[in-house]
């Protein structure tokens, strides 16, 4: 799963012929005066201005601006470019057309089992959600492309008509088009407004998920996808991942700040399963971490670093399933060092550890973390006797 | 009894290898249940033709690999299975082939990162075929004492701790595939065991759902209750409860559900699996799936440590009812052991093996080779050169500062001759004509033998044996020498003389006796014999060969290793000629012919052959 920015999502929408506003992304509130000069719909339109990142409810944030000329644009520009949201920088805006227009519809696509979803309404805009009723659904098999008329049957049905009815059924078709050919995993348009005077269309928002796992067969992905957590990722994330991408097997970090649990858990399932007996306990979770597909040692090894870093945690869940083929031996030795590391920078005091695991090399694995109990550590070890999330409780009840 | 694999199931793996890795663990397990090899070949192009060495116990067989699964299918037409081991961009084309195939039924993938489209399809294609695809991301299945498909079930070791020699009464279904493992052991430790395990993987569309082996399971006999993990995202929990409450079911249903944290956690919160994932309004949030299972009549343990208990539980109800009866405790001992390595078995010291070769110079064990117990980068740290190298390498023993310095000379000295000589015209030859370095180099040190650059050993023999034999007594010496070996090695030269002196040997003598301590008898013994030889015939001085040689008899050099310094240096000068000739891109060299004689037999008809 990848979301993606609205800027590149419009450039696969122009790609596949789907309506889009006129639009910029900058990175410098300057470049706008000079596109203003080459461009005219900058200098006649009316605009808006958007944070260009992935933040949640941008426009309480005040990070949208509607109803601009170019001057109020490039202030507003200038205002949002640098600003500091939470942990997030705002780095770039999208500057675009507002077009004026008479109505707002709702047109998505999502993708199920079988096939896809279209989904239609005529009532779209920021009441879709107490609309929901009048959305209409076309289901579309896989690899199956439904005729125009039968869209356009849909259309009907949604409350559309006329040439109105044709046209959006056209957008839809394309729409489908995009969604399959660009690998997407859900394209939701809302509004797409329609300027009857000339009959132009638009889509002025969009939400576009793609599939990251498809991109080795679209060398035209020039984006990378974006946060989906409503925030940008910190800097510890981020280079979890950078290792993650680089590794056999993967590591993974996702900060929730103000837990006091820490999790190095392993493998997707049971990671998860230690999620929630902290939360089923009532402690809260200071990240979710997986390692799994036995990573090398050194990737293990940044991941708990990473982790003894957090602020205020109390507890470390070395946790674990009994693995398939996940060598406990050489990760454990990742995790050895990285607390050791930790410990010489003055992380983890006051932290309690432990430890439950099985798999390849158990024995020797938990033999040698059993160890740093003699260098001082609060650390608790446990083998594939003591039940998976037990240590949880252990943790929560001392 | 079991699902999916049983003792007829006959496996090809596709892909390199992390499938020989599956394939080693299957044999594993293939050895401790006593059944034949389950895989029967691989296909991978890359190495194809290729025999795969895979251990059953102590036995070993090759397993080959193909380019194609027709041929490999051709050739092997037991083959009822494909396990997909491939890269994702690759993934989908094998599966659809494996699917195609009219021998298979089942083909299970471990691949990740396969794209949703191609799962999608995968997954219609063997509905459509009526075979069974599971995965993506899968770790395999399991059928407890009949066939292991994949790396599901760990270690050896672990394969007996959780009974997987014989069948129990539990069927396992999870998405993840540590957890199919965890779920295995808490069946052997809270019950009787498993009779098949199954991983569908934990991406977004799977191929198959819980519904497809909860079917399966229900009309499995040996299988009296069903463990399902599932965790938080799409629906197929749902539809499991849905298939569990349709009607009245045989087996009873055991589930854990992971995710509930989700309820606390920031929205769009992204966890291991891809498919982990709750959609919108709580659409497949791991609560509504406990809920509906609940309702369905399985049981649902709040947290994944309530499975023991569950599990436990249902067990003794089976037992209390008599749908099952009693697992007689079989001795662990009468299991076999896996056959260890001979390093095992050593570390152990119950085995001895004779040595294949014997090294009294040199050590690679520890963390940097060790010269007769020096470390390498120690050597350096303490000021000693490649000619001390060289005395530990060549003579176990650190020369003197002195002798390192004469050790150096000899070296500069040799390293190189021109282009015109025997070893460098080899190797500017090779050179010439494209050979790489290594192999052009070795051209112009096949030259090295007695006419050129080879005497220095032979030279230093019998100096040494004059020394020892006829001390006193050149003459004598050189009489010995007419009779039984012929012109005295190191003495004489095709150009230089008594008039036209070789300043090498000049410059060494002069440097050895007049700047060293050295005590040199042998080199002493050759001046003394050069002496009476350039008496008879100007040219038959002492050469650099004899001189070189003589001076390192007498550094104490065994007498067969003195061609070395003559190799070694030399060494450095091809090279220098063969880089020379590549940065010029020199062309390749033939003879003209007017520097032929050919001395030939006139043109003349072939005769008939008789």
């Amino acid at each position: 799963m990848a979301k993606i920015l609205e800027g590149p999502a419009m450039k696969l929408f122009n790609k596949w012929g789907i309506p889009v506003p006129n639009y910029v992304v900058i990175m410098d509130a300057n470049r706008l005066a000079q596109l203003g000069e080459a461009n005219k719909w900058l200098r006649e339109s009316k605009l808006v201005v958007k944070a260009h990142e992935a933040i949640g409810g941008r426009f309480k944030l005040g990070l949208v601006k509607l109803g601009l000329n170019l001057e109020q644009a490039l202030e507003a520009a200038q205002e949002m470019i640098g600003r500091e949201i939470g942990t997030s920088v705002i780095r770039q805006v999208i500057v675009a057309e507002m077009l004026d227009h008479d109505e707002e519809y709702y047109v998505s696509i999502a993708g199920n089992r079988d096939g896809a979803e279209l989904l239609l309404s005529n009532k779209g805009g920021v009441d879709i959600e107490d609309n929901w009723e009048t959305v209409k659904r076309l289901f579309i098999p896989l690899d199956e492309n439904p005729t125009i008329e039968r869209i356009t049957e849909i259309a009907h049905e949604a409350g559309f008509s006329g040439e109105v009815a044709e046209r959006v059924a056209k957008i839809a078709s394309r729409l489908i088009l995009c969604f399959d050919n660009e690998d997407a995993q859900s394209i939701e348009i809302n509004p797409l407004v329609i300027r009857k005077s000339d009959m132009r269309f638009a889509a002025l928002d969009a939400v576009m998920n793609v599939d990251w796992d498809a991109r080795f067969r679209h060398a035209d992905w020039d984006f990378k996808p974006v946060s989906e957590i409503g925030r940008s990722y910190t800097e510890a994330e981020q280079q979890i991942m950078d290792i993650d991408a680089r590794i056999k097997g993967s590591v993974k970090l996702v900060e929730v700040p103000g837990g006091d649990i820490a999790l190095l858990t392993a493998g997707g399932g049971a990671s998860v399963f230690y999620s929630d007996a902290v939360v089923a306990r009532g402690g809260t979770i200071a990240n979710y971490a997986e390692y799994s597909g036995d990573p090398p040692d050194w990737a293990v090894e940044a991941l708990t670093e990473t982790i003894c870093r957090l602020p205020n945690i109390k507890h470390i869940i070395v946790g674990g399933a009994i693995a398939n083929f996940t060598d406990v031996k050489a990760t454990f030795s990742g995790i050895i060092n990285g607390f050791r590391e930790s410990k010489s920078k003055g992380y983890l005091e006051n932290v309690k550890i432990w430890v439950r695991r099985g798999g390849p090399n158990e024995n020797q694995g938990l033999a040698a973390i059993k160890k740093l109990q003699e260098e001082g550590f609060d650390i608790h070890v446990y083998d594939r006797s003591m039940p998976m999330t037990d240590i949880v409780d252990l943790a929560l009840n001392s | 009894m079991s699902i999916l694999a049983n003792k007829e199931t006959r496996a090809v793996i596709i892909g390199g290898v992390a499938g020989l890795n599956a394939a080693r663990r299957m044999a594993q397990f293939d050895f401790l249940i006593n059944r034949p090899l389950t895989v029967q070949a691989f296909v991978y192009p890359p190495e194809e033709g290729q025999q795969k060495e895979i251990y059953r116990g102590g036995e070993l067989n090759n397993v080959t690999v193909y380019s194609s699964l027709e041929q490999a299918l051709e050739e092997n037409p037991q083959i009822n299975t494909a396990l997909i081991y491939i890269g994702s961009s690759r993934a989908y084309q094998s599966a659809k082939e494996a699917l195609d195939a009219k021998g298979i039924k089942l083909v299970s993938m471990i691949t990740e990162g396969v794209p949703e489209k191609d799962a999608k399809r995968l997954r219609k294609y063997a509905l459509e075929t009526g075979k069974i695809f599971n995965g993506p991301s899968s770790i395999g299945i399991l059928s407890a004492g009949e066939c292991r498909l994949g790396v599901i079930g760990g270690e050896y070791k672990n394969l007996k701790l959780c009974n997987l020699y014989r069948a129990g009464s539990f069927g396992v279904i999870t998405k993840s595939g540590g957890l199919s493992n965890e779920a295995m052991w808490l069946c052997a430790q809270n019950g009787n065991g498993v009779t098949t395990a199954v991983a569908i993987g934990g991406d977004s569309y799977p191929g198959t759902d819980f519904v497809t082996y909860l079917e399966m399971f229900e009309k499995d006999p040996e299988t009296k209750a069903v463990v399902i993990v599932g965790e938080v995202g799409g629906t197929l929990e749902e539809e499991a409860a849905d298939w569990l409450g349709a009607e009245v079911r045989r087996i009873k249903v055991i589930a854990a559900i992971g995710g509930t944290c989700q309820e606390v956690l920031p929205q769009g919160m992204k966890f291991g699996h891809a498919g982990a994932k709750e959609g919108k309004k709580g659409l497949g949030s791991a609560r509504s799936k406990m809920n509906a299972l609940r309702d369905a009549g399985a049981i649902v343990p709040d947290t994944f440590g309530g499975l023991s208990k569950a599990i436990k539980q249902v067990y003794q109800e089976l037992l209390a009812s008599g749908v099952i009866k009693p697992e007689p405790e079989l001795d662990e001992k009468l299991l076999p052991a896996l056959p260890p390595s001979v390093q095992e078995v050593m570390k152990q010291g119950e085995v001895i093996v004779e040595p294949l070769i014997r090294t009294t110079i040199s050590d690679d064990r520890g963390e940097e080779p060790r010269y007769v117990g020096y470390a390498a980068s120690e050597l350096c740290e303490k000021g000693y050169g490649i000619e001390d190298v060289i005395g530990l390498l060549w003579n176990k023993k650190l020369p003197s500062k002195e002798e390192s310095e004469i050790i150096k000379r000899i070296i500069m000295i040799s390293a190189d001759h021109g282009p015109a000589v025997s070893g460098a015209f080899g190797s500017i030859i090779a050179a010439c004509a494209g050979i790489d370095l290594p192999q052009a180099v070795s051209a112009g040190m096949t030259m090295i033998g007695p006419r050129f650059g080879g005497a220095v050993t032979n030279a230093g023999k019998y100096f040494k044996y004059g020394v020892k034999e006829y001390p006193n007594d050149i003459s004598g010496f050189l009489s010995w020498m007419k009779q039984n070996v012929g012109p005295v090695p190191g003495i004489g030269h095709r150009v230089k003389s008594l008039k036209n002196p070789d300043k090498r040997v000049k410059y060494l003598v002069d440097y050895v006796k007049n700047q060293t301590t050295l005590h040199t008898p042998c080199l002493d013994y050759a001046l003394e014999v050069e002496k009476i030889t350039t008496a008879k015939k100007d040219n038959l001085i002492l050469n650099v060969d004899g001189t070189i040689g003589c001076i390192l008899v007498d550094l104490d050099f065994p007498e067969y290793s003195l061609n070395g310094f003559f190799v070694l240096a030399r060494t450095i000068g091809m090279i220098g000629h063969w880089i020379d000739q590549n940065n010029q891109n020199s062309r390749l060299i033939r003879l003209y012919d007017y520097l032929i004689n050919y001395a030939v037999k006139e043109e003349r008809e072939v005769p008939l052959k008789k």
